[in-house]
């Protein structure tokens, strides 16, 4: 018998295949702009912080950067799919379209958050391939880079979603992008040691959820990484966990998709 | 087939009372048209049954399935066209209606999509983006939309506004076509004259209440004592010769024409005083009130 958690497989998958279609209709935007900025990012600060101990001690610059440009391109892709599909589709006027599906609610989340996520571990993974040429191939541990990436990429997929439904416009979005999610990022140690800050802004690592999760994508690019990788991975897990579940309960409760 | 029992709403913002006590219970194979001015409650009420808006108390089954603890059966059920013509800018046609099947758990439809696109004639516009398609267009796209999961229940919110004269005959064309292959439908609009052609039956709402519920043939004889019986002479009339049906309040239009207010009950009265005097006429017209008067009349008590 069906339960309502899983009840329409193929409604759940033409749902996580719309949120695939929909960005690789427009690839350009989705994938290379991204891409491009990344390999920019790796030439320009690469070139000039090679030479300045910003990075891990005893480590590459080069090496030390790639894995923090390959979670940076999974945050901000895997955020941006859901955001922008649910609030383009407030701006279509057809976000009530998502009420009148006989598709479960966590079968819609999941769709929301597994298009995300898939958006983000290919601009992750295509970031990576990107820097072959110029720093080679070598991952420590591969398997565990990928599930690096996608476990960056869930996060951030299931913050965009509650992004989507709490705000209502395309501003909105941005305005989060650019106070919240850049600053985060640029605090969470994908370009420098978060430690080597002045001040209080090395004290932020403690509060932003961006900086274990760079750690450990770059404990299985390179080896090691900035502080206790079992504490990173403990602190990923609980990102996981509690995204998804703010996700679902907003999403659950209607906010942005039904009128109360 | 939907019934809905004591539903009230009141919107969170403002504490507006949209819907007060409403119960309606339609049978399968209906074509009920919902009637009302803007902002009595009609889109509130189709937003209930979509799922889009809370409804604060009572009760609504769909094909038997409560909408709050079988919702997702519920669903398979009905097909909604919005009023809103809202669309996904970078999806064609087919894409679009393959991708709500999918929703639907259709895995093929190739074959029911062509038919509606037939239908609809909306063929030749199958790889347009839905962007580029006209008014018009958009809306019979919106009906194939609702309809890729062959629902039993249609519930159209104002289908052809904005739609020209010609295209709304296709649709009205259409519509019956639907509801003769055994589709329920519930259809709500601001021309009435649209309702009064193709529903069987009419629901007034009024402030959020419903103020008549009766079989279209039934609301229209209740009302038919608004009438009017149009007798033709050959010659000039004058009006003192009409006292006898003076209770019918007569009236002369254009010299040979005798207007009475009467129900379409009074004709034999009415045609047996004149043979009595042998008052010759030409020709006797019975002109039932439209629709449209009924529910105005109605709206204004």
């Amino acid at each position: 018998m069906k339960n309502r958690i899983f009840y329409n497989r193929v409604g759940f998958l033409t749902l996580f295949n719309k949120e695939i279609h929909r960005f690789m209709k427009v690839p350009v935007q989705t994938v290379l702009a991204p891409l491009i900025s990344n390999v920019l990012y790796m030439l320009i600060f690469g070139g000039m912080l090679q030479t300045r101990s910003v990075g891990i001690e005893g480590i590459n610059y080069l090496h030390f950067l790639v894995p923090g440009l390959a979670t940076m391109g999974a945050i901000f892709a895997s955020f941006q799919n859901p955001s922008f599909s649910i609030i383009s589709q407030k701006f279509q006027n057809t976000i009530q379209d998502l009420n009148s599906y006989p598709i479960s609610i966590t079968e819609k989340i999941l769709a929301f958050v597994f298009g995300g996520m898939f958006r983000g571990v290919l601009v992750g993974i295509l970031t990576y391939v990107a820097t072959i040429f110029v720093v080679g191939y070598e991952v420590e541990y591969p398997l565990f880079f990928v599930l690096a990436l996608t476990a960056t990429s869930f996060v951030f997929a299931s913050l965009g979603l509650i992004a989507g439904l709490v705000l209502d416009n395309f501003e909105k979005m941005n305005f989060a992008l650019a106070i919240i999610i850049t600053p985060l990022t640029y605090l969470g140690g994908v370009f420098f040691e978060v430690s080597k800050l002045p001040g209080f802004l090395s004290y932020i690592k403690y509060i932003n959820p961006i900086y274990p999760l760079v750690n450990v994508s770059r404990y299985a690019y390179i080896g090691v990484c900035e502080g206790n990788i079992v504490i990173h991975v403990f602190w990923t897990i609980a990102l996981i966990l509690s995204s998804f579940f703010i996700a679902a309960y907003i999403f659950k409760k209607g906010v942005g998709i039904k009128t109360v | 087939m939907l019934k809905i029992n004591d539903v009230s709403m009141t919107y969170q913002k403002g504490k507006k009372e949209a819907l007060t006590n409403v119960s309606l219970n339609i049978e399968e194979g209906e074509f009920t048209a919902l009637l009302g001015q803007n902002g009595a409650g009609k889109s509130t009420l189709i937003n209930i049954l979509a799922g889009n808006v809370k409804k604060t108390k009572g009760a609504v089954t769909i094909g038997g399935y409560d909408i709050d603890r079988k919702e997702l059966e519920t669903k398979k059920i009905i097909g909604i066209v919005p009023q809103d013509t809202g669309y996904d800018f970078i999806f064609t046609v087919d894409e679009a209606l393959k991708k709500q099947s999918g929703y639907f758990g259709i895995k093929d439809n190739k074959e029911y999509i062509d038919e509606l696109l037939d239908a609809l004639y909306l063929t030749e516009k199958r790889s347009a983006r839905l962007r580029d398609l006209s008014g018009g267009m958009r809306r019979r796209f919106l009906i194939a939309k609702a309809l890729v999961h062959k629902p039993k229940i249609l519930i159209l919110d104002e289908p052809t506004a904005g739609v020209d004269i010609e295209m709304r005959h296709t649709l009205y064309d259409f519509l019956v076509k639907l509801h003769q292959s055994g589709t329920t439908i519930i259809l709500t609009t601001h021309y009435i004259e649209e309702a009064e052609k193709l529903c069987k039956r009419i629901v007034i709402i009024d402030g959020g209440k419903i103020i008549a519920d009766e079989p279209k043939e039934e609301l229209m004889d209740a009302f038919s004592r608004e009438s009017v019986i149009e007798v033709h002479f050959d010659a000039e009339l004058n009006l003192a010769d009409f006292d006898f049906l003076s209770e019918y309040h007569p009236h002369i239009e254009d010299k040979t024409r005798l207007q009475l207010k009467a129900s379409k009950k009074d004709l034999s009265k009415v045609f047996k005083q004149l043979s009595e005097r042998n008052m010759e006429f030409t020709n006797l017209v019975v002109e039932r009130p439209k629709l449209e008067d009924i529910y105005l009349n109605i709206i204004k008590h």
